[in-house]
């Protein structure tokens, strides 16, 4: 047992060394690339990504991507302009308008580097699709993230749940307790751990089926802190008898997350929260 | 006598004219844009050729020193000079003979964007070509504030291709595909079914057309100011700029955008217009356009990108410095969708039909059904992709009605002076319908070459007018030298002056300029290989003075028609296991000289030539009658004789015979020959060539008369080089090896 380890971890090393030794001339630089999520990390390294000439590995932590490039071949301002032309700002290029918006909503990142323009009001906003902020307060994000989380089921695109998920564990973690009102502020303590609990574990689990058990748990709790932490505009509570499970939407229309397509108008609301 | 001297110093001191002088070495160079070294032609040293600045009332001296092994000639695109310094080599002057130095010197009587090239052969094409600035004088009344005393920069615009260009000018000759390889646009059968466009394929076919496209030739690169990629970081925030932009690629219109937003038009073809905003603009082969832009925004660098019409590449501009904004880059041309509006376009006899939408201007651009910006992105079969407008008739090729993007159309162009020319003087009017014929590449006007018409007479102090109309189906920027002419359009008397005029497909123009200096001046088409193939004609003035540059007319102008009379060789072998199986072809405009061959490896496979000369009728130039003469060889059994459809015999052992027939091309491209023999017999063919399969291989099919047929495949590895496989009936099932030149 302990040999076969060895010898797959012989392997793997041989083969990662094998995948290298492709780009001649190499040389490797760390870039800084903007982005959010998994989503953008696909995105950005196969518009990157050139056989035997560029491989490009992005972090999502630090917003940096390892470059190696086959120096004889092409340029760091190269690889960046293609990657710059999926969406993603970086150090050298901004992307152009068109294709930032064209980003799924889980990918559109706070474009930090692209410096005040008098007419570009579109550009400034993150988030732009979300044309309805549910609440103005210290909660929105975990709101705004909870929807797009959503969508993301009701998509039924594992990646893009994942992706969203981390989103919101992270909108969860960032939530300043001491801006919160004091009903706020004990419902939160009530409900946050569970939610950043579910959110973690939808992030980090694989198979949309396991992700919606965690979407169960979290719609509900986060059902309970939205009575009382309530947005400026009506949230819909609504009901899977299938599922027996409860879900949050700003559209009184049902649109199922835990059946996506398959039974996508299954349900009924139950509660509007106003 | 002294006071004479005296008072001619005065006028020369009155008039202050200053000489500006310019040397200008053109050297062979090579040059490396894509990994590979390459012929090149530079001047002074670099590609393009220097800018050449003057002030309005200057005189300019340019000493071109002809340091090449080859003739060359300078063309200054756009001025008004006298007829003697205009550079076109055979007509105004004799070309600069190798290493020998010629002077141009021509008073500078305009200003304005222009730009200079070489007007020999396809120099043009290697690097002869650069920026040609006048500035207004400091006390010109036109003087715009805002506009003329913003920070220039001048900008010519090119493409590179590591191709020779005299190879490219024999590939188009001779149809070969081999550039719609490189750029993805074979549009094969097998494409078409991919797209769900089997259908719009067979009629494609059925009309007679190969693969449509919106440009000829494939190139490796695409330059602005000779590199593929240039900053001009001595810009910052809030600056405004004045680029003034000439075209100087000798076959490729480019889409100009910008990351910075709106472009503002103020000039064209060295002529003030009104600004005018827009949001992109073609710029035609030829064309100069001045345009400013703003830079919104500090530390930060905008794209301005120059995308040729095919959209395989692209060149940009970074204005600014710091961060580099990028413009959105143009989307892949949906051609399926272009083919079905051909195939609509088209009549069965060749002729286009515009469905009486009187085209003219550029307004409505058929090619927008191609742009997935204006007309949404290609969908899958079975669903329409969305038009903002289904009423159809002309408003469904109005691409400003269609989306929010404001494309510039010569409607849109007025000049900011009155333009009407002097009233009361006698007007001539001629009219010249643009033809040509993509299969066998032949560009006229009136199904006309250079070659094949007079000089066409026009008189001093008359108004001449001209209406053309395009039946062709590529677009044509016709250029006029030594005259600026009136593009009619909807602004009356203040209709703008130009001396390109672009016009696509179907569209109708008029032009009208002053006659007004004496000389022989070149109208054709700019780009280089349609002109090259004699698209133009010449206009001269009655009873002028004869040229002192051109000693012997006679020579001169044999040699300037041998431009379009040149023959075009090309020549292909398939090495098979089952034997040689190849043709060789020598054509002009007119005129096919072709054998084709059937060599066995043994006797009782035989060996086989035809030889085929005949010349080309009518516009589409489906018929061509020839003479011809077959020979073969052929070892057969005692006694054995073939005997064809029509009873009648012949020994293939040993013949040699004459011939007289016919070829007419047929729906579905197929070629249909009978040929009658001086022993009597007659033949009927029916051949295909070249069926495209998938985007690399072609199948050959051929029956006649004489119970012969063969059926082959060619898959395309390189420009010279293909692996084939066919089925003969005299040589049985063979594979090989294509070798084409």
């Amino acid at each position: 047992m302990y040999s076969f380890k060895n010898i797959m971890m012989a392997m793997f090393l041989l083969l990662s060394a094998l995948c290298h030794s492709q780009i001649k001339n190499a040389i490797t630089e760390n870039i800084q690339i903007y982005g959010n999520c998994s989503m953008c990390k696909e995105n950005i390294e196969k518009a990157g990504n050139q056989k035997n000439v560029a491989a490009v590995i992005w972090d999502k932590k630090t917003k940096t991507a390892s470059v190696t490039y086959d120096s004889k071949k092409t340029s760091t301002d190269q690889i960046l302009k293609r990657i710059a032309l999926a969406g993603y700002d970086n150090s050298s290029f901004l992307a152009p308008q068109s294709a930032y918006d064209k980003l799924p909503d889980c990918c559109k990142y706070a474009r930090e580097l692209k410096n005040a323009e008098p007419k570009s009001e579109i550009a400034l906003a993150p988030h732009a699709f979300h044309n309805k902020a549910v609440q103005t307060g210290p909660l929105q994000r975990v709101y705004d993230a909870y929807f797009t989380l959503n969508d993301a089921f009701i998509q039924s695109d594992s990646e893009s749940v994942a992706a969203n998920a981390k989103i919101l564990s992270e909108a969860i973690l960032a939530v300043k307790m001491e801006s919160l009102s004091d009903q706020e502020h004990t419902n939160w303590m009530k409900v946050n751990t569970v939610l950043a609990a579910q959110s973690g574990a939808i992030a980090t689990t694989k198979g949309i089926d396991k992700q919606r058990e965690s979407f169960k748990e979290l719609s509900k709790k986060l059902y309970e802190l939205m009575k009382t932490a309530k947005g400026t505009v009506p949230v819909y509570y609504q009901y899977c008898p299938m599922a027996d499970a409860n879900w949050l939407s700003k559209e009184s229309t049902i649109k199922n997350p835990y059946y996506g397509s398959q039974m996508l108008s299954c349900g009924k609301t139950v509660e509007t929260i106003q | 006598m002294k006071s004479i001297y005296l008072l001619m110093l005065f006028a020369i001191t009155a008039s202050a004219q200053k000489v500006v002088r310019y040397d200008l070495y053109v050297r062979d160079t090579l040059v490396n844009f894509t990994g590979t070294q390459k012929r090149a032609i530079a001047v002074n040293g670099q590609i393009p050729m220097p800018t050449l600045t003057f002030t309005e009332g200057d005189i300019a001296e340019i000493y071109v020193h002809n340091e090449m092994d080859k003739e060359t000639s300078l063309h200054w695109h756009g001025l008004f000079l006298p007829n003697r310094e205009d550079g076109v080599p055979y007509l105004t002057q004799m070309p600069i003979q190798p290493h020998s130095v010629y002077k141009y010197t021509f008073p500078i009587i305009q200003h304005g964007t222009h730009w200079y090239h070489s007007h020999s052969g396809l120099q043009e094409q290697i690097g002869m070509y650069g920026s040609f600035i006048i500035n207004k004088k400091a006390d010109d009344p036109t003087f715009r504030k805002g506009i003329d005393d913003l920070p220039t920069v001048p900008i010519i615009l090119s493409e590179w291709t590591d191709m020779k260009p005299h190879n490219i000018h024999r590939l188009l000759h001779n149809a070969s595909d081999w550039f719609a390889i490189k750029k993805g646009t074979t549009q094969s059968y097998g494409e078409a079914i991919r797209h769900g466009h089997f259908f719009t394929k067979v009629v494609n076919e059925w009309k007679r057309m190969n693969a449509m496209d919106v440009s000829d030739v494939y190139y490796d690169r695409f330059l602005i100011n000779g590199k593929n990629e240039n900053q001009l970081s001595q810009f910052k925030g809030g600056d405004k700029v004045r680029l003034r932009i000439s075209n100087g690629g000798a076959s490729s219109n480019f889409w100009l955008s910008y990351a910075g937003g709106k472009i503002t038009v103020v000039a064209n073809d060295g002529n003030d217009v009104e600004p005018v905003e827009v949001d992109r603009l073609l710029i035609a082969v030829s064309e100069t356009y001045d345009v400013v832009i703003n830079i919104p925004a500090d530390q930060t660098s905008y794209e301005f990108l120059s995308t040729p019409e095919d959209r395989t590449k692209s060149a940009s501009l970074y204005i600014g410095s710091g961060i580099k904004q990028l413009a959105e880059p143009l989307p892949k041309l949906k051609y399926f969708e272009g083919m079905k509006m051909m195939n609509g376009m088209m009549k069965m006899n060749g002729d286009l039909d515009d469905m009486s939408m009187s085209m003219s201007l550029n307004q409505m651009d058929m090619n927008v059904v191609m742009y997935p910006e204006i007309t949404g992105e290609g969908v899958k079969k079975g669903k329409h992709s969305h038009k903002k407008h289904t009423d159809g008739g002309a408003s469904q090729y109005d691409s400003n009605a269609l989306s929010d993007i404001v494309t510039l159309n010569y409607s849109m162009l007025k000049s900011t002076i009155k333009t009407t020319l002097p009233k009361d003087t006698p007007a001539k009017e001629l009219r010249f319908e643009l033809t040509g014929n993509m299969n066998r590449y032949v560009w006229s006007l009136d199904n006309k070459v250079v070659s094949e018409t007079d000089k066409i007479l026009i008189k001093k102090g008359e108004n001449v007018r001209i209406i053309l109309y395009n039946g062709s189906m590529m677009r044509h920027p016709m250029h006029l030298h030594g005259h600026d002419f009136r593009l009619i359009n909807n602004q009356g008397d203040y209709a703008p002056l130009k001396n390109v005029v672009d016009i696509m497909p179907m569209e109708t123009d008029t032009i009208e300029f002053a006659a007004n200096t004496e000389g022989d001046w070149f109208f054709h088409c700019h780009i280089l290989y349609h002109m090259m193939s004699g698209m133009g004609r010449i206009f001269s003035y009655e009873n002028q003075k004869p040229n002192p540059e051109i000693t012997n007319p006679k020579v001169a102008q044999r040699k300037l028609f041998a431009d379009d009379r040149m023959f075009h060789f090309m020549a292909e072998n398939d090495f098979a296991t089952n034997g040689n199986d190849g043709e060789a072809m020598y054509q002009n405009t007119r005129w096919s000289i072709g054998t084709e061959w059937r060599l066995g490896y043994n006797d009782m496979h035989g060996y086989e030539t035809e030889t085929h000369i005949g010349r080309y009728i009518g516009k589409m130039q489906w018929l061509m009658p020839f003479i011809g003469f077959d020979w073969r060889y052929r070892k057969m059994d005692m006694g054995e004789r073939e005997e064809n459809l029509f009873g009648q015999t012949n020994t293939k052992n040993e013949r040699t015979v004459f011939s007289a027939g016919v070829n007419y091309t047929l729906p579905m491209l197929i070629v249909a020959q009978a040929e009658v023999f001086t022993d009597g017999n007659f033949r009927f063919q029916l051949e295909r060539m070249d069926i495209p399969l998938s985007k690399r291989l072609r199948m050959d099919l051929m029956w006649n008369t004489d119970k012969e047929y063969m059926a082959g495949l060619k898959y395309i590895i390189g420009k010279n080089l293909g692996f084939t496989t066919h089925y003969d009936s005299d040589m049985g099932l063979g594979f090989g090896l294509n070798l084409n030149y």
